[in-house]
């Protein structure tokens, strides 16, 4: 592909304290590229979202943002940059309503006499479409708060808040943990739809088949490290999922030459 | 059926327990004491006293909702009460209040700052300016107190900062009700409560969502010390003096007040009126135990036994509201 890569990540390390979670990582990543992210537990495909994403700030190495070098990491900063990430463990506070945790960050507000007050009507507006679109039980509101959900409505709200606010990039990890065959097929069908509409959409599993029938390229991480790196045209599911099994071995190997 | 719905109502508004047991406390008092508790002239005592604690309540409920706490307010408020007497006398009310606020506001900052840099816990940190102001106080006062002579506690000013009445209710009734309902839509309809909130639910969840963590909880502690230095400012207003000990233990009634109103310490979960009527609760106690002549030495253990009463009959009406 021609152009600039959307994001650009040059020999990332990062130690948590002695432990090295991501070892000299270099990816490029195009807007209008369905990425999967893929390997086993424990790999680093968490950690170099949370880099991209602003939560965690890189040991050494760079990260360059439509041409322009990433200095600051924080969330705030990749969110204004345009990138919506859906995080497997955080990104929903229980004690909070679907509509205010929708907005949280970006709240609507109206001023009066100059004091900024949330607009509630075009909060529970917009999230009660969304959690309508995504078929959460009727007895759900907008106003009710997040602990009475299901996983997989939580999952649900999850995606709905970064696909309506879909801007340039859109990070999924996991998504389709704790939802039902219907609702994965649903998942799926969005990653497609956003990648159509130019965006660049990274998305990670542990399903190597699934996400190769998405996906227009491949990246396999394996402790820390990128092991394979290849368009879903090149190789088969079945030659990555062999990569993916070999792939421990196959460091030990390159390390020890 | 009316359990059913007044089950539903305990479970969504943490509050009602307190209401209720304000509710009852009310009626026992005033049928148990013989006129002496439920009169006007003790109602006004009593209001002044909640209006205090009740600011100080306020700004110790917005620290808990991030997940904080703050153990310090006690000697925040000593230190306003000082710096509004000695200012007061020298220049004027307004500006003495003003000063004993900033003061407020600056051992607030001193505390967030510290908490949020260092990631100490609050705790510790708050413990220890607790011990530092207190003893600042001390050492100011150095064993007296500071006063105002009557024939200066005239004027506006001085009137306004706690130190008149209004209808036969201390205005220091007004400011906690103005912070009352400016609190109150700070928490409730404001970007900022909703991120104190979050914070207080999942701090690493409202991170991810580019919220600015340590700002938000370094706000909270900023206007918790402000709130104490107001309160400190509007008791000394209508003591006319204070000396060095103001304020000790008041901390920990106000933590109290919190969690008697229905505020989480864990954080996220936050009822203004809630806490304040944990702290109308307090004084309305302290003022049965008065006025009923219990001994000085039996005061703060009857104190602490009816709190615990409390606590644990809001905690029995909770448990009760979540089975079906």
């Amino acid at each position: 592909m021609s152009g600039t890569p959307l994001i650009q990540v040059k020999n990332l390390q990062l130690y948590f304290g002695a432990f090295h979670a991501l070892k000299n990582v270099s990816l490029d990543f195009n807007a209008g590229e369905l990425i999967g992210l893929v390997g086993d537990n424990g790999a680093g495909k968490t950690t170099l979202i949370r880099v991209l994403c602003g939560i965690h700030k890189p040991t050494s190495g760079e990260v360059w943002f439509n041409g322009e070098r990433v200095e600051k990491f924080h969330p705030k900063l990749a969110i204004d940059q345009g990138i919506e990430t859906i995080q497997q463990s955080v990104g929903l506070c229980d004690n909070l309503s679907i509509a205010r945790n929708f907005y949280l960050g970006r709240e609507p507000v109206r001023r009066i006499f100059g004091i900024p007050i949330l607009d509630f009507k075009k909060m529970r507006e917009m999230s009660t479409r969304v959690i309508r679109e995504f078929g959460l039980r009727d007895n759900v509101s907008a106003d009710d708060e997040v602990e009475r959900l299901s996983g997989g409505e939580r999952q649900s709200v999850k995606i709905g808040r970064a696909v309506e606010f879909k801007n340039r990039v859109v990070i999924m990890d996991e998504p389709t943990n704790h939802l039902s065959v219907r609702e994965r097929e649903h998942v799926n069908e969005l990653a497609v739809a956003l990648k159509e509409q130019g965006l660049l959409v990274i998305y990670i599993t542990h399903d190597i088949f699934q996400v190769h029938k998405l996906a227009d390229r491949i990246i396999i991480m394996e402790n820390g490290e990128k092991i394979e790196d290849a368009a879903t045209s090149a190789m088969t599911a079945d030659a990555l999922e062999e990569v993916i099994r070999q792939g421990g071995r196959k460091v030990e190997k390159r390390e020890a030459v | 059926m009316a359990a059913q719905g007044f089950k539903r109502l305990v479970r969504r508004h943490s509050e009602i327990g307190i209401f209720l047991i304000a509710g009852l406390l009310v009626v026992f008092f005033a049928t148990s004491s013989d006129g002496r508790w439920a009169n006007l002239y003790n109602f006004a005592t009593i209001l002044q006293v909640t209006a205090t604690l009740g600011l100080m309540t306020l700004g110790v409920a917005l620290v808990i909702g991030t997940g904080e706490i703050d153990i310090s307010v006690g000697s925040t408020f000593g230190m306003g009460a000082l710096v509004y007497l000695w200012l007061a006398l020298r220049i004027d009310p307004a500006i003495a209040m003003l000063a004993a606020v900033t003061v407020g506001g600056l051992i607030g900052a001193f505390n967030g700052w510290l908490i949020t840099k260092t990631g100490t816990p609050s705790l510790i940190i708050t413990l220890g300016s607790l011990m530092i102001f207190r003893g600042i106080a001390i050492a100011l006062t150095d064993g007296f107190s500071f006063s105002i002579p009557y024939a200066a506690r005239g004027g506006f000013t001085y009137w306004l900062f706690g130190g008149g009445d209004i209808l036969g209710f201390n205005t220091g009734l007004i400011w906690l009700l103005v912070s009352l309902v400016v609190l109150m839509i700070l928490l409730r309809a404001t970007p900022f409560g909703n991120r104190l909130l979050a914070v207080g639910g999942s701090a690493a969840s409202a991170h991810s969502r580019g919220v600015r963590v340590d700002r938000i909880k370094f706000s909270a502690f900023v206007i918790c010390g402000l709130l104490a230095g107001l309160a400190g400012g509007l008791e000394a207003g209508k003591l006319g003096f204070a000396d060095g000990s103001m304020g000790r233990l008041m901390e920990l009634q106000a933590i109290a007040s919190c969690v008697l109103g229905g505020c989480l310490l864990a954080g996220g979960r936050v009822s203004l009126p809630g806490a304040l009527m944990g702290a109308f609760v307090l004084s309305s106690i302290q003022s049965y135990l008065v006025v009923m002549g219990v001994r000085p030495q039996w005061f703060i253990l009857t104190l602490g036994v009816i709190v615990v009463a409390a606590a644990l009959g809001d905690r029995l009406l909770r448990q009760w509201a979540v089975k079906r």
